[in-house]
């Protein structure tokens, strides 16, 4: 995978000590290519990246792929008329002011307090790991920066609208910018840091309407909960791993992601239009699927850093994938049936073409030699893609809209 | 300035916190009289909390945040109103859905329970096994399984949002006239079978996690 930061800096009273980070990337990381998108950015010579490889002119670039963190934006016209309490005159407020109430006690207040431990441990962190751990922080980091971005520009476009799904939009960008904030101190802890005001110009953003908005961002937190407190419980029963402290703020940092999604699971739910109907189960599955993907064929390509902490990497993902499956289900109309064993085989398979993919880009061939290598693989994937996305799903969603509601047992 | 924003501080952002904390513990000892219901106003600035300890000899639960109601009774010394004091929200599932399944539910009571020590603030929430209140309740009884497990707090908002997260629960509210009333439960043994296969990275949590959220009696009962 390709996220190739051209934005991590050294920082230069530090920079003495950086040539530690000339290690080349490891091979196998880098682009996954099959629809790439890549934005060539010069950037400012200021910007001189350690982690991206400089082009002949000295010129670093941001590459993306489809699977780098993305940057989101949105129609906020479509979401002003959305949320709009005097156009939806009987939009349910409850959830939302119960929300509020629960993002402004502000759990996390005093949370993210770094100490000296983590300088310590990042010293101690060398070889190919201390690369891949600069990766790992770069991309949460640009993750969580992503999500304060969005955050912050609806809570500014909704005040007028709907001031209370406005004040949650903020209160959640409060949150995002703590995580990114603290994310770009445990740089600093390697010496370097993202320049995210650089980050905001440069970076492409994806548009998705208001109902791929909820449905990616409801996604992406509920996965990101799951991630970060699976490693956290993980680590906790395994302390030898525990090689850099940030882990060790997981266990309350992820229940922020996990209310974000709630958040997003609310604002579907007042807007029923999409989740009832046979469009929205499509895109229900469409949606898990891709999320669960570019998940498994990211980690896949770093295995190290899992390993690293003592994970296996495809057993860490599965149980993420299941478990995210789970929560998703309590809203989604449809999920996919990932707990089918059919569903783990064919992500090992896509894993499998990545990888051939992969290596037809570290060839030395023409670019178009490479192309044409590439389409059979391709194809594969694709083929594999489509096969998981028409497994027979599994009906689902809340309680307060399924139609197969009236027959539950509590 | 977004940049600006995303690399805050957080040392600096911890010391206004603490800045604006110590005079809203003081001036609540001012309003905090027994048996007083707070009703903090909903938007209140953020930087003012929206939990405030109340006295600790006080035996009514503290009820946080309520955003139905109207916020002038905070400075009023008027009782709040019988019904709104002693009303209980709750939400109800079966044992093994709210103890053994939802793992998530485990940390956000624990979550809770760190927040409010750390504000001293009284607890106001508590996990109830097979409540007696439930009897009340026969369209739900007819739709739960048992044991059933409720989790009852004085917040009634704070069920509205647990409701969204957990979704598979039942939820009411109904009026009671003391604490021990309100969360009175049948003696009940808890077994969970153990999940047939556990692939998580990590072991479950432990049996018996609830212990700390129970009810005063219940605690004695041996699950």
């Amino acid at each position: 995978m390709a996220a190739e930061m051209a934005l991590v800096k050294p920082i230069s009273k530090f920079s003495n000590t950086t040539p530690k980070f000339g290690t080349p990337r490891i091979g196998s990381y880098s682009k996954f290519s099959i629809i790439r998108m890549s934005t060539t950015t010069p950037t400012p010579p200021a910007a001189a990246s350690t982690s991206a490889k400089p082009s002949k002119k000295g010129k670093t670039a941001i590459k993306e792929t489809l699977l780098t963190p993305r940057f989101y934006t949105t129609d906020f016209d479509e979401m002003e008329m959305l949320f709009n309490t005097e156009i939806n005159k009987n939009l349910n407020q409850d959830e939302f002011v119960a929300l509020l109430q629960e993002f402004k006690t502000d759990y996390n207040q005093t949370h993210f307090v770094r100490n000296k431990e983590f300088k310590e441990a990042a010293d101690k962190i060398d070889g190919p790991l201390r690369q891949i751990f600069v990766e790992f922080l770069e991309r949460s980091c640009t993750a969580e920066f992503s999500g304060f971005l969005l955050y912050k520009e609806l809570g500014r476009r909704l005040k007028k609208t709907n001031p209370v799904v406005a004040e949650i939009f903020s209160l959640m960008s409060r949150d995002e910018a703590r995580h990114a904030g603290f994310l770009n101190k445990g740089l600093s802890d390697f010496n370097l840091a993202l320049d995210l005001g650089f980050l905001t110009k440069a970076r492409k953003y994806t548009f998705f309407k208001p109902k791929f908005i909820f449905y990616a961002t409801y996604l992406s937190e509920k996965i990101g909960y799951w991630r970060y407190i699976t490693i956290y419980r993980h680590l906790k029963q395994n302390p030898e791993y525990q090689c850099y402290p940030i882990f060790k703020y997981f266990e309350n940092w992820c229940q922020d992601e996990n209310r974000h999604g709630d958040f997003f699971s609310a604002l579907m739910k007042a807007q029923p239009q999409f989740l009832n109907d046979w469009k929205a189960k499509l895109w229900a599955r469409f949606f898990c699927l891709s999320v669960y993907v570019t998940m498994y064929l990211n980690d896949c390509q770093r295995t190290a850093f899992y390993e690293g902490i003592g994970l296996d990497t495809k057993e860490f993902d599965m149980h993420v994938i299941i478990e995210t499956n789970r929560t998703t289900a309590r809203i989604f109309p449809a999920v996919l049936d990932v707990e089918n064993p059919e569903f783990k085989r064919k992500l090992d398979r896509m894993v499998e073409i990545n990888e051939k993919l992969l290596a037809v880009g570290e060839t030395d061939d023409i670019p178009l030699v490479k192309n044409l290598k590439r389409i059979p693989l391709v194809a594969a994937l694709v083929s594999e893609l489509l096969a998981a996305y028409l497994m027979p799903p599994i009906e689902s969603g809340s309680v307060d809209l399924a139609e197969f509601e009236p027959q539950l047992v509590y | 300035m977004m940049l600006g924003m995303a690399t805050l501080t957080l040392s600096s952002s911890t010391a206004i916190v603490a800045a604006n904390t110590q005079p809203n513990n003081n001036g609540n000892k001012l309003l905090g009289t027994r048996n007083q219901t707070l009703h903090m106003p909903l938007l209140s600035p953020p930087s003012c909390n929206l939990f405030l300890p109340l006295n600790k000899n006080s035996t009514r639960p503290f009820t946080t945040a309520v955003a139905s109601v109207d916020s002038d009774q905070l400075s009023s010394s008027d009782p709040p109103s019988k019904s709104e004091a002693n009303k209980y929200y709750f939400l109800v599932a079966n044992a093994k859905f709210m103890l053994d399944e939802e793992e998530h539910f485990q940390e956000q009571l624990f979550e809770r329970q760190r927040l409010f020590g750390e504000r001293n603030i009284e607890q106001d929430f508590w996990l109830v096994i097979e409540p007696k209140f439930l009897d009340k309740f026969p369209d739900i009884t007819k739709r739960l399984r048992r044991p059933a497990v409720a989790l009852v707090s004085t917040n009634g908002p704070w069920i509205t949002f647990m409701k969204l997260r957990l979704d598979r629960v039942l939820t009411e509210s109904f009026v009671a006239e003391s604490l021990e009333e309100a969360l009175a439960s049948n003696p009940t043994n808890l077994e969970f079978e153990k999940p047939e296969k556990w692939v998580a990275p990590y072991p479950k949590y432990e049996f018996g996690w609830w212990k700390p959220f129970l009810p005063f009696a219940q605690k004695e009962v041996k699950s």
